[in-house]
């Protein structure tokens, strides 16, 4: 049976927004990636792994599933 | 979205690459069309593209460094590289494979070598254009 193609969405932008609107440089240092590659999770281009999803979910502190969800499309 | 550093150093190998070795390969083609059948004829030519790579290489690393702000390569960057490399590197393979082929069929060395040289060519330039649409696309 053929699995539905589902990709990973997440609320980081609104987190930023309620966490002294930080900026994306500022979560990017925080968690030790790029610029573009926290613009790239935002819009969902690119599903970071499990250790960088926890690391995003620590600066917010909120659990995992509240930043991240999957989406069938 | 503006580029990584690591965006923009696939830009500069994808850049040199096409213009010094695409250059290499059509002085190559002229002076193969026109008989040129010994294999150290085409040395001197080999190492003024590889001398010229080299520099602007640096020339373009400096300068794509003083534009980024983070030089780290990430966990998206090694992604991107691994996935354009998994679907770029059977080029080398097959390369080495019809290479050989010509070997034993008595192929003159000069086609050889530059079919060998192009298959490299050709692998590289498939796994730069690969992660530009993977660093566009998203991945």
């Amino acid at each position: 049976m053929a699995r539905e193609k589902t990709r990973i969405r997440n609320e980081i932008r609104a987190l930023r927004f309620h966490h002294g609107e930080m900026t994306q440089q500022e979560l990017a240092d925080r968690i030790g990636v790029s610029r573009q590659t926290v613009v790239a999770i935002e819009q969902a281009k690119y599903s970071p792994t499990l250790e960088l999803a926890f690391r995003i979910a620590q600066v917010f502190e909120r659990p995992l599933q509240e930043v991240f969800w999957m989406e069938e499309e | 979205m503006g580029m990584s550093f690591e965006e923009r150093s696939v830009w500069v190998q994808a850049v040199a690459m096409l213009i010094v070795l695409g250059g290499y390969f059509v002085i190559a083609g002229v002076m193969m069309s026109r008989g040129v059948g010994v294999l150290a004829a085409y040395v001197p030519l080999f190492i003024g593209a590889v001398v010229l790579m080299v520099a602007v290489l640096v020339v373009g690393h400096v300068a794509a460094a003083l534009l980024s702000r983070d030089r780290r390569a990430d966990e998206r960057d090694r992604l991107i590289g691994w996935r354009a490399e998994a679907s770029s590197s059977w080029l080398v393979g097959a390369g080495v494979i019809v290479g050989i082929g010509c070997m034993v069929a008595g192929m003159n060395d000069v086609w050889v070598a530059h079919l060998l040289l192009g298959s490299m060519f050709l692998s590289e330039t498939l796994k730069y254009a690969l992660q530009i649409v993977y660093y566009r696309r998203g991945v």
